[in-house]
């Protein structure tokens, strides 16, 4: 954007010495019509006003695609599954309709975080699972709250690698709302996931047999939101 | 985790799960079930396939004492033929 305003500002300030130095040279010539003078300055005048209309008009356009980038980019995100989006929630028709894949097991990897300021103990119940692709599966998060108060956690996941996060669909779980729970209680937490069978389509998954969920939870205090985005939902 | 650093990187954005979040079983009315549940995935060596009538008990569990919505197993991807 700088470089553009220098460029536009050295194409202003080429033109301003090219008339100045070249108008006394024009005055000189004293058999040059004092007409053919004023016409050319003229001209020279159009060609320089065209000229920076020509660059106030990219300048702007550029300003204007610069803003028009970030909708126009989520949308092209969320249509072709870039980057780890996940798709529009589907319905439970394709639920019901959807075929296990038997040949192509997945081992889904289980892992638990917990914010540093967060006390609650909080570990999956079983390491991994294998699952295949179309069939739901049911996995647990014990959490366990060791202090003397009631603790409210909120939580979220990821999935690695990025790419499978587009086939990784959620039925249920605990996470992005408020959990409380009392003093030194324990609570099983589960998931119910499934993979969607279209990863058994995609090339780039060719290699991929194993996909780590992960959960964290933090704390959950007044006015927290998780950065969960709205066109995501 | 989504810094000025990793612009360029891939990144990875949630979405809520598709029937919303399960209550918590705060009372341990589940725990029977998910302990079956458990001992099915040990012995079978983690293998899902194996335990979907275990699963399926369990969320039979929950829908009876109102920790989940009722929802046909259809649509719980759980097959009228196979179990």
């Amino acid at each position: 954007m700088n470089r553009l305003l220098s460029i536009n500002k050295c194409y202003l300030n080429t033109f301003r010495n090219n008339i100045s130095r070249s108008s006394p040279v024009i005055l000189l010539s004293k058999h040059v019509l004092p007409n053919v003078c004023v016409l050319r300055g003229t001209h020279e005048q159009k060609k320089i006003g065209s000229t920076l209309n020509y660059m106030i008009a990219l300048g702007v356009m550029t300003v204007g695609l610069s803003y028009a980038a970030v909708p126009l980019y989520r949308i092209f995100c969320q249509a072709y599954s870039y980057g780890g989006t996940t798709g529009q929630a589907e319905a439970d028709v394709s639920v019901s309709k959807m075929k296990a894949v038997k040949d192509r097991p997945l081992k889904i990897r289980f892992n638990a975080d917990v914010a540093s300021s967060m006390q609650w103990n909080f570990k999956p119940q079983q390491t991994d699972i294998t699952v295949v692709p179309g069939e739901t599966a049911l996995a647990f998060y014990t959490a366990r709250n060791p202090t003397d108060k009631s603790v409210i956690g909120i939580s979220t996941y990821n999935v690695i690698p990025f790419e499978a996060g587009q086939y990784f669909n959620k039925i249920q779980c605990f996470c992005f709302e408020e959990q409380m729970l009392n003093p030194h209680e324990q609570v099983d937490m589960p998931v119910f996931f499934y993979i969607d069978p279209e990863f058994q389509e995609d090339p780039k998954m060719e290699y991929v047999d194993e996909i780590v969920l992960s959960y964290t939870f933090f704390e959950a205090k007044e006015g927290l939101k998780l950065p969960v985005p709205t066109y995501a939902r | 985790m989504s810094t000025a650093m990793t612009f360029g990187q891939k990144q990875f954005i949630p979405t809520p799960p598709e029937k919303g979040s399960f209550p918590l079983d705060h009372d341990g009315i589940c725990k029977k079930s998910m302990v079956k549940y458990m001992n099915c995935i040990f012995s079978n060596n983690s293998n899902n396939s194996m335990c979907r009538n275990e699963a399926k008990d369990y969320l039979a569990c929950r829908m009876e004492h109102n920790l989940m919505a009722k929802e046909d197993w259809t649509k719980l991807g759980f097959k009228e033929g196979e179990l």
